[in-house]
């Protein structure tokens, strides 16, 4: 024991004296530091465009409310009064923005059919989005394992060009102490490092002191020891340090670029997603023969879905609102097929994906902790779902108005059904992750130990 | 002498085994990629062929309709995968593929692949333009780093020098020979892309696509130049082979992982652009009361009715022979337009200048200057995009305005009638046509220059030092 603390304590004076490796360090540190900046600034941007939202629909409503001064139709109403479902972030996503870029947080909806209104997406500038999100997460399991990589592709092999191997080993050491001194020294100091970034970003974006914080984590460790056991493989390899820092980049390539990008061409192929845009031209279709039906053809397919309303007057005029919303909702239902289809299409790549990535730990890495944020793919079809609830909740409080002929008065605004939605944490998905990756990190410290113990370490 | 020394170069690259194995993977990677592009490119274009032809259909055989109902029936606008895609996807898979076109609003389009991938998408596409851009310098740093290193390593630098030839003339065989090898990787794919291009129908004698693959390939010669040399005065300048690939591989990641994205995010963060609910209402609201806020809606539908009355010498509306109505919307549609094209015009200025800083990055970075020019050459850049845009708006305008039109021909009382169902075979469908080069290449100016500028600066700059550089 006493000679592994004398390695350490040396390991830490080189390093000390290695200015480029400290400097190294105080780059990611730096780099993870504007990490946490971005994503913070980023949820803070959204947190503030999401709260400008009920101004907008206070507007709309002192606007209506001038244009109709006494009791309205309900139907004028709620054509023109627009308000939003709006999908709030959790404290966490600061740490990883995850989809919350490329899929808009809020829905307008008027009370016309959903489905053209639901898959509305926000501005946004495509180029930052093809440049992706500088956040906590992106240093983590991107360029952490670089560091890792940097700090010990010459763990023994320098040692041995330098000459200084022989001499250490003449030493009453065993080889195994020299390189567990030397990891762990390295470990300890990625560790550090992954930790303290992780601890500065959670206290910034201000989470709560809950099990995630462990989890976390917990992640990150398993992560960094994940890359430190490639390092440990190539190192029982005892190749020289150009083939060594060749072979742990080409790992790094394969696992953070090569594999996703081909298993997101592999996944595209297997499970196509139905065409969002056929489901919005089928309802276009719908919608629009709904004016030239016949009324009591769409008043009764309404009726027999809704039958508390079948007792209201029967439709003469020319125009009438009920009729319209009701040839608007059956122009949603007559999609909603397509609609469960493409939701259930997009949850099954995301499925797919999932039973995959342990091929690739970084992919497994990055989706246990954006599921940990509430940032993937399944809190927005949540969201989604969601809004479709607010839009029917908006359907049944407007309802009465329409087919009972109750006027709608100012004070009704205040009435309306309201709606709010927080991402939540896909807690399964993230220990389902955290499993995986503790099987990555056994499958490569297997492989290393089972190679030190193969071949000696050979100091020359 | 030089011509030896890329000869030897050449060939002793072509017996390094790890470095054959490197190249038959990147380029089975190239081929690859440039058949899934073309697969997806073919599907991509049929699907939204499709789709525009049988909007285009739904949209002629409309039973006989009021023309405002036709204005709000709509039509959808798809945009067609530009040829040269298939290489560089660009900022396609985050654009989305359609949108739809109404009477009094603009659309968002929507439907993006990226939406449709999870976070899989944000590692990165497998495209020919992602192998070209990253992963063949990567192949060039392996190739290369020990270039001058490993010959003052093993004592034959001195050797070479006392033949009487300079460092100067060394770097250029090395550079020549190393060259030749990464033309033998790139060549085969660029090939089979031109062939799969020009053999398939719908490209076939096509002069813009033929100029703007030409253009393609010598970018990325000059890309691929710039890093032979830098790998070589790198490897020339450092003292030992660990050093030089240790100093390659950083600036490989600093330029094409980091900066890439902290640029876009820095632009982002600098000038932030407004969301679409807030654009709308702001349109909205402008559109309600002008632009001075003191015209609402009502009077100047009341100032145009009477206008007509004047003009036409009437004393009521029913007397008109156009529709007050019809013309009304026309009105409206053509202020509200004008509001909403100088919200756009300003929200893409805003996203304009967040990209201008990644742009002005390229004079840094190659990485961040051949990016820009291969997705503007491939027509999938963000000026691509917003000319689909501007389209899209374009027409949407003159068939709601035509509508609006044919609603003001009806004259009063339109409201109960129809027009005949043959009306709307006549009216022009959506037909987009990607730009041209002679648009696309005054805008890709800036990473034209800085490419041109790396490939200059570093032979020039970089072979000075090279011949300054110590031998032993």
């Amino acid at each position: 024991m006493r000679i592994f603390w004398i390695l350490f304590s040396y390991e830490w004076r080189h390093f000390r004296a290695a200015k480029g490796l400290v400097l190294l360090c105080g780059l990611l540190l730096l780099t993870g530091l504007y990490g946490i900046y971005y994503g913070t600034t980023e949820i803070e941007r959204q947190r503030q465009h999401l709260a400008a939202l009920p101004e907008l629909t206070r507007r709309n409503v002192a606007e209506l409310q001038e244009k109709f001064p006494g009791p309205a139709d309900a139907g004028d109403i709620g054509y023109y009064h627009s308000r939003f479902a709006v999908h709030h972030p959790d404290a966490w996503a600061a740490l990883s923005l995850g989809l919350r870029d490329v899929n808009p947080s809020y829905v307008k909806l008027r009370l016309l059919g959903l489905q053209n209104q639901l898959y509305a997406a926000d501005n946004t500038n495509p180029m930052k989005m093809l440049s992706g999100n500088f956040d906590l997460a992106f240093v983590l399991v991107y360029l952490l394992p670089l560091l890792i990589i940097a700090l010990s592709f010459n763990l023994l092999s320098s040692e041995r060009e330098e000459g200084i191997l022989v001499l250490l080993l003449a030493q009453p050491v065993r080889p195994a102490d020299v390189v567990g001194a030397k990891l762990i020294f390295r470990m300890s100091l990625v560790l550090g490092l992954a930790l303290l970034l992780s601890v500065v970003g959670m206290l910034w974006a201000g989470v709560p002191a809950d099990g995630r914080v462990l989890t976390w984590l917990l992640l990150t460790v398993l992560y960094c020891l994940f890359w430190f056991g490639v390092a440990l493989v190539v190192t029982a390899l005892q190749r020289p340090s150009a083939v060594n820092a060749v072979a742990l980049l080409g790992v790094w390539l394969l696992l953070v670029m090569l594999v996703p990008s081909l298993l997101n061409l592999a996944v595209a192929a297997a499970r196509p997603v139905p065409q969002g845009i056929e489901l919005t031209i089928k309802q276009r279709e719908e919608i629009h023969a709904g004016w030239d039906r016949p009324k009591t053809e769409t008043m009764n397919r309404f009726f027999a879905l809704y039958p508390q309303w079948r007792d209201t007057a029967t439709i003469r005029e020319r125009f009438v609102w009920r009729w319209y919303y009701a040839f608007q909702h059956l122009g949603d239902l007559a999609v909603a097929p397509q609609a469960a289809a493409y939701a259930r299409g997009l949850q099954q790549r995301y499925d797919l994906v999932e039973q995959l990535n342990l091929l690739s730990p970084a992919i497994n890495a990055q989706s246990s902790l954006n599921a940990l944020a509430g940032t993937d793919l399944p809190t927005h079809l949540a969201f989604q779902r969601s809004a479709t609830r607010y839009h029917d909740s908006l359907r049944a409080f407007y309802y009465p108005f329409l087919f009972r002929k109750v006027e709608f008065t100012h004070d009704d605004y205040a009435r309306e059904p309201t709606h709010t939605f927080t991402s939540r944490p896909e807690l399964a998905t993230t220990y389902r992750g955290l499993t995986k990756l503790l099987l990555s990190v056994a499958a490569v410290y297997g492989l290393g130990m089972v190679l030190l113990r193969a071949r000696p370490i050979n100091p020359r | 002498m030089i011509h030896s020394i890329a000869q030897k170069e050449f060939i002793s690259t072509l017996r390094d085994t790890r470095f054959v194995v490197l190249s038959a993977l990147v380029l089975a990677l190239l081929l690859a990629a440039t058949l899934v592009g073309r697969a997806s490119y073919r599907t991509l274009q049929q699907e939204r062929q499709l789709a525009q032809g049988t909007v285009n259909e739904q949209f002629r055989n409309q039973p006989a309709r009021h023309p405002h109902r036709v204005a709000h029936y709509g039509s959808f606008a798809f945009r067609p995968k530009s040829g040269l895609s298939l290489l560089d996807s660009g900022v396609d898979s985050f654009t989305g593929s359609a949108v739809y076109l109404e009477a009094h609003q603009q659309n968002s389009v929507n439907f993006s692949a990226a939406q449709q991938s999870g976070s899989l998408l944000r590692f990165g596409e497998m495209t020919v333009a992602f192998v070209l851009q990253l992963l063949v310098p990567l192949l060039i740093i392996f190739l290369c780093f020990g270039a001058f290193t490993q010959e003052r390593e093993t004592g034959t630098l001195k050797l070479l020098l006392s033949q009487g030839l300079t460092m100067r003339q060394v770097a250029w065989g090395k550079i020549r020979g190393y060259g030749q090898a990464v033309a033998l990787v790139v060549a085969p794919t660029l090939l089979l892309a031109a062939a799969l291009l020009f053999a398939g129908e719908e490209f076939a004698s096509d002069l813009d696509l033929a100029a703007r693959l030409g253009l393609f390939v010598v970018s990325y010669a000059v890309y691929f130049f710039l890093f032979v040399v830098g790998a070589v005065v790198v490897s020339a300048r450092q003292t030992s082979s660990r050093a030089a690939l240790v100093t390659l591989l950083g600036f490989w990641i600093l330029s094409g992982i980091i900066l890439p994205k902290a640029t876009a995010n820095l632009g982002a963060s600098l000038f932030p652009a407004s969301t679409k609910a807030q654009m709308d209402a702001d349109v909205h609201e402008e559109a309600q009361h002008g632009l001075n806020g003191h015209d609402p809606q009502d009077k100047r539908a009341a100032a145009l009715k009477a206008d007509l009355l004047k003009k036409y010498g009437v004393d009521s509306e029913e007397k008109l022979p156009v529709s007050v109505a019809g013309l009304q919307m026309a009105a409206g549609e053509e202020y509200s337009s004008k509001v909403y094209q100088q919200h756009f015009a300003a929200l893409n200025a805003t996203y304009e200048r967040q990209n201008r800083l990644s742009d002005w990055a390229g004079l840094l970075n190659p990485y961040q200057a051949i990016r820009p020019l291969s997705m503007g050459l491939a027509g999938s850049d963000f000026a691509h995009y917003v000319h689909f845009q501007q389209a899209a708006e374009a027409y949407r305008y003159s068939l709601v305005q035509r509508l609006n039109g044919l609603q003001a021909s009806m004259g009063y009382g339109d409201k109960e009638r129809r027009l005949d169902a043959s009306t709307w075979r006549e009216l022009p469908v959506f037909a987009y046509q990607t730009p041209g080069l002679g648009w696309a290449l005054p805008q890709l100016l800036l990473p034209i220059v800085a490419l041109l500028l790396w490939a200059g600066l570093l032979s020039w700059l970089g072979l000075r030092l090279i011949a300054k550089t110590s031998v032993a």
